[in-house]
């Protein structure tokens, strides 16, 4: 990436591109990997600097950044990566942080989610039963994606998700944020 | 275009009466939900929580038609979703097993924001923060603070010369900041040309068309009663919405009630158990929306909202198959 390419990317998170510029750095954004990673400091530094973290990362924010980069799956995951079924249709309206955040339509199409088909996830013999087996699951990291180890029951999850967001929250500007943002990566 | 949304919101003001003891800051949200929906603006914006961090254009254009909103993913694969007052359309890459789906979607809230305003100002305190600027814009802080542990709270930046909202944080009890949303360049009340709401990536394609299929409160007179008795909710949770013509993949009813205080929603859904599936048993979360399941008389019973971990818990545990008392 060359310097050019470098100070046009900080200029998009200071907000100072518009026009042709906005236009470049954008489809520099979605062809060059290096470029995203590069935008992605670029604005984790710059929240650094206006204050937009939380106390817990401004102490340790080195380490907190070195793992952010290392979890972020734009940055390790090749573009070749095989595709990802949406399970559950929808819409994702309203949410990324419910009151303001929340609202458009859902983008939960826009999450990828699992690999296999609905077909995959049914049983071969429907034989109801008294109690499904229970699954104990205990609340893990904060994560973009739901802490849980079965399938099907992340499948419910985002099912149920997409139908609670035509609830969640009030405004709609950054209505997909979440569903957008979900982590493909794992 | 500012002066217009002042002008309709002072008109809603009056209708309710609310405008004889609103604030400052009780307007200024009921402001940036109007600009959210009636401005056009163009820009990016990043999304981080915990670890993780995406950038995502968005690009939004209202007129006497109604709304359309384009949205693509910066990171990873190009996602695209697009949507208008009608139906929304996602695209996936290429080569992505997509099985097209028409599920019903929710109307959610009915349009009055402004009441919902009154019911959270029980359970919220609003204070202005500081002027500041975010993606090159000079912004309003807005503070929106619970009364309790049992609900987020929000800070928000606004735009002072449009009202569009900014950059909002999602904070818990402690004032940590658990997600937050902000634009890092935007655009705003300029025209957006037809070209920029078409979808430019190719891939598989779906579309789902809006349906009126959930009730909201105020129109659920001869709604069906419900078997389920919620013996808890924090204070200031109403009933918003019900409904119980969502489907399952393997084609089992689910029965959705919502619960609000205003900012924040609770979705407590029942699936009748139809074959050997698992369930969660416990809580998990994704970002900032946590989920608390159960198997209660051999339905599933899952409570999601963007709401602490010890919420959905309490009122997961509060649950009761009426027949079976």
């Amino acid at each position: 990436m060359t310097a050019n390419q470098n100070e046009l990317l900080s200029a998009l998170v200071d907000g100072e591109l518009k026009g042709n510029e906005l236009e470049q750095a954008l489809q520099l954004l979605s062809t060059n990997d290096t470029a995203r990673a590069q935008f992605q400091r670029h604005q984790l530094v710059s929240d650094v600097l206006h204050g937009h973290v939380s106390h817990n990362l401004a102490i340790d924010l080195t380490g907190r950044i070195a793992d952010a980069l290392l979890d972020e799956p734009a940055i390790t995951l090749p573009t070749k990566r095989k595709a990802l079924v949406i399970p559950f249709p929808t819409q994702f309206w309203k949410q990324a942080t419910g009151l303001a955040l929340a609202a458009s339509v859902g983008a939960l199409a826009v999450m990828g989610v699992t690999n296999q088909s609905q077909s995959q996830l049914m049983p071969v013999t429907a034989v109801a039963s008294i109690e499904a087996p229970a699954q104990p699951i205990t609340v893990a990291q904060a994560g973009n994606r739901w802490t849980v180890g079965e399938q099907e029951v992340e499948q419910r999850l985002n099912t149920y998700l997409v139908n609670h967001n035509e609830y969640a929250g009030a405004s709609s500007v950054f209505s997909y944020a979440r569903v957008v943002s979900y982590d493909v990566g794992q | 275009m500012r002066a217009l949304l002042h002008v309709a919101i002072s008109c809603c003001l009056l209708s309710v009466g609310l405008i004889a003891h609103a604030d400052n800051e009780v307007t200024l949200l009921q402001r940036m939900d109007v600009a959210a929906k009636q401005l056009n603006y163009e820009g990016v914006f990043s999304y981080r929580t915990g670890k993780t961090m995406q950038a995502i254009r968005i690009i939004h254009r209202a007129n006497q038609q109604g709304e359309i909103e384009r949205l693509i993913s910066l990171n990873g694969v190009v996602r695209e979703v697009i949507r208008n007052n009608e139906m929304m359309t996602c695209i996936y890459p290429e080569g992505k097993s997509v099985q097209p789906d028409h599920r019903p979607l929710g109307r959610g809230f009915p349009g009055d924001f402004l009441n919902r305003l009154n019911l959270a100002s029980d359970y919220y305190q609003f204070a202005l923060g500081r002027e500041e600027r975010v993606a090159g814009h000079h912004t309003q802080e807005l503070k929106v603070m619970p009364i309790d542990n049992y609900r987020y709270g929000y800070n928000l930046w606004v735009d002072k010369d449009t009202d569009l909202l900014l950059q909002s944080d999602l904070v818990d009890d402690h004032d940590d900041v658990l997600e937050t949303v902000a634009f890092s360049s935007v655009e705003m009340g300029h025209d957006i040309p037809e070209v920029l709401l078409q979808a430019q990536s190719q891939g598989n394609e779906m579309t789902w068309n809006r349906a009126e299929h959930v009730m909201a409160i105020k129109t659920m007179a001869n709604k069906a009663r419900s078997l389920w008795q919620i013996d808890w909710m924090p204070e200031g949770f109403t009933l918003v919405a019900q409904q119980n013509r969502l489907k399952a993949k393997n084609g089992a009813s689910i029965e959705q009630h919502v619960y609000s205080d205003g900012l924040n929603s609770i979705s407590i859904f029942i699936e009748k158990i139809r074959a050997q599936h698992t369930h969660l048993r416990g809580g998990s979360k994704m970002g900032t929306t946590n989920a608390f399941g159960t198997i209660i008389n051999t339905h599933f019973v899952t409570i999601v909202g963007e709401v602490p971990q010890r919420t959905v818990e309490k009122v997961g545990n509060s649950i009761h198959y009426i027949e079976n008392e």
